[in-house]
């Protein structure tokens, strides 16, 4: 729900409520001035009549006056107090109408009158009516206007909040656009804007400190590896080496040898991630599979691996040709080293897709996994873990995506080089 | 033969010597720009191994002071910078070879060799040894005369063998010379074994002596 929606529904539900509610005491209040006034007529009347009596000795004649009925019934004792009700009764069209009465006791000549005076109530009635209609129309059409008023006003004041917003989203680490933040003179939105930027600027140098130093700590190990590697390379110059310190030193070969294929990985993605790899040029891509087929040619024979292409030989990617090479290569790479002896790598170029798929000796990999740094499955004995992670760095890098699938008990590596 | 090694760290610099050093070479080295920059002004070397980051000075400054000298050492970069624009520099300065970091010795050693082998025997294209003969322009090699039909991948073995010979050159540091950053792929040395059996079988075939040694489970070594 929206900021504006769900303001503007508090804000209406409380005018609604706080209306109705002084509509009504408005209503009362009105209806007993009126009231009110209506007793005061009725009183004067009763005075007129009295005084008469009092004067001729005798009530007065009936005038029919419009809304006013007037009747005097004789009775034996005096009724006690005047009394004020109101009531219904049959009007002159034997419609049902309000009535206000008065009932008060007269001693004319030693004889007890009951007199009755009657008003009605309709034109007070009408005027509440009115007035109460005039008054709820009013309201309607001020809830109608401030709600519009609210929507363009509110609209327009959260207009900064909402570039900042658009700005941060469009904020992405590891590129090197920051977000710009347009200026407000509002104090709450500049101050968010202060401290946005203050947040991703520190974010960012955090982040370019982090590939600093994974790129700096690969280059400081790159001696301490060389100087390991030669001096073992000198060791087994030695002629007295026993077998049991030649298998130590092959386990130490091995070893050194994984280590230092790890941080060239290391330094590699770092690379890419640096963005060392932006020059782009047209690639075809069938040439590059080619090329890259014959380097292979020797393992894949040595394997059994039947290799199948079906390529658009026309299908050219505008990239940087050193991370394709590096992106084919590692696809490719992978294809090899996974499948079984005398398994089958299918590739297929089409414009804006490479696809290279594999016979698969295990189940489908876990996608969500697979292209993180170190995620291995169980089979990647070999693997250092990083092959996938390039692969993923290397086409974000080059704006393509990297798609995995398992299907017919294959995998399939999807590079999509065109996303449209 | 004297060979100039101009590299900061002492480890990696005596291990260097120590594996090329033989009756053919005398190594030197230094440790330092302002050493190195004095041996190169006072002797002649056959080849120098010259490292590009180094304490008080470029590498390239003393490439460049080598060809403004006119000498003609052979010059092989070491660097941890792999860099294509690195290589290109470096070779654009006027370096013979360029080798990055890490490396094997072995791999060093078939490079040197064949910097001297242009340098002192002026780009001769015919190699002897032992009973063999390797044509380096035409990639042919031959015994007693009788060319022997070698893969691309046996001659290229073949000629790192004698880059190294007498030595002892891992398994690792052969699959790597073969198939490059790839050797990943491979997953293991059987491929590397096949070619090896095949060269091995050929040489003999030919009437050479069994030149190639295996060592334990660790490597080969040519023995001539």
């Amino acid at each position: 729900m929206k900021l504006f929606t769900r303001y503007n529904r508090i804000n209406l539900f409380a005018t609604v409520i706080i209306f109705l509610l002084a509509g009504l005491a408005f209503y009362f209040l009105l209806k007993y001035v009126l009231i009110d006034q209506v007793d005061e007529d009725l009183k004067i009347e009763q005075h007129e009549i009295q005084t008469y009596a009092g004067k001729y000795q005798h009530l007065p004649e009936i005038i029919p006056v419009r809304d006013q009925r007037t009747s005097y019934t004789a009775v034996g004792n005096d009724g006690g107090e005047s009394q004020f009700t109101s009531m219904w009764l049959k009007d002159d069209e034997k419609q049902p109408e309000l009535f206000r009465q008065l009932i008060f006791y007269i001693d004319v000549n030693k004889q007890w009158y009951k007199v009755t005076v009657r008003k009605s109530l309709k034109g007070t009635d009408d005027m509440i009516r009115s007035i109460v209609t005039i008054t709820l129309l009013t309201i309607l059409l001020i809830l109608v206007v401030s709600f519009f008023i609210n929507r363009l006003v509110l609209k327009k004041l959260w207009q900064p909040f909402y570039d900042s917003l658009a700005a941060m989203q469009q904020f992405e680490l590891g590129k090197n656009k920051r977000p710009q933040f347009a200026a407000t003179n509002i104090e709450e939105f500049r101050i968010m804007n202060e401290t946005l930027s203050q947040a991703t600027a520190k974010a960012h140098e955090d982040y370019r400190y982090l590939k600093e130093f994974t790129e700096n700590a690969s280059h400081e190990l790159q001696t301490p590896l060389a100087i390991i590697r030669s001096k073992l390379d000198v060791l087994i110059q030695d002629e007295h080496l026993s077998e049991p310190q030649s298998r130590a030193v092959q386990g130490a070969y091995e070893a050194i040898q994984k280590l230092s294929r790890l941080n060239q990985g290391l330094l590699l993605l770092a690379k890419i991630e640096n963005g060392q790899y932006t020059e782009t040029a047209p690639v075809n891509v069938s040439e590059k599979i080619n090329a890259k087929l014959e380097q292979f040619g020797e393992l894949t024979a040595s394997k059994g691996l039947h290799v199948s292409t079906t390529m658009d030989e026309k299908a050219v990617v505008e990239v940087n040709p050193e991370l394709f090479d590096i992106l084919v290569n590692n696809l490719l790479s992978n294809a090899i080293k996974y499948t079984t002896e005398r398994g089958n790598i299918d590739i297929i170029v089409e414009e804006g897709l490479l696809e290279i798929s594999n016979t698969a000796n295990s189940a489908a990999l876990d996608e969500s996994r697979l292209f993180r740094r170190f995620a291995k499955s169980g089979s990647a004995k070999e693997g250092i873990g990083l092959g996938l992670a390039i692969i993923r760095q290397a086409a974000e890098v080059s704006g393509f995506e990297t798609r995995y699938v398992f299907e017919d008990q294959q995998h399939h590596f999807l590079l999509i080089t065109d996303k449209n | 033969m004297k060979v100039l090694i101009i590299e900061d760290e002492k480890g990696l610099s005596d291990s260097i010597c120590s594996y090329l050093d033989s009756e053919s070479f005398v190594c030197e080295a230094a440790y330092d720009f302002p050493t190195a920059m004095e041996k190169i002004s006072l002797y002649d070397y056959t080849c120098i191994i010259l490292d590009i980051t180094m304490p008080g000075g470029s590498g390239l400054d003393i490439l460049k002071e080598l060809k403004a000298n006119n000498k003609s050492d052979g010059v092989l970069i070491i660097s941890a910078r792999n860099s294509l624009d690195d290589k290109v520099n470096g070779l654009k300065a006027g370096a013979d070879d360029y080798l990055t970091k890490p490396f094997h010795l072995p791999e060093l050693g078939a490079r040197v060799d064949a910097i001297i082998r242009r340098k002192v025997f002026g780009g001769k294209n015919l190699v002897k040894i032992g009973d063999l003969s390797l044509n380096i322009q035409e990639k042919t090699a031959s015994a007693h005369d009788k060319l022997l039909d070698l893969t691309r991948m046996e001659y290229d073995l073949l000629l790192y063998f004698t880059g190294n010979k007498n030595r002892v050159i891992s398994k690792g540091a052969m699959a790597e010379h073969v198939l490059g950053d790839n050797m990943d792929t491979a997953g293991n040395y059987d491929f590397l074994y096949t070619h090896i059996k095949n060269l091995r079988k050929k040489l003999l075939q030919a009437g050479c002596p069994d030149y190639i040694k295996s060592v334990y489970g660790l490597g080969y070594k040519f023995s001539v």
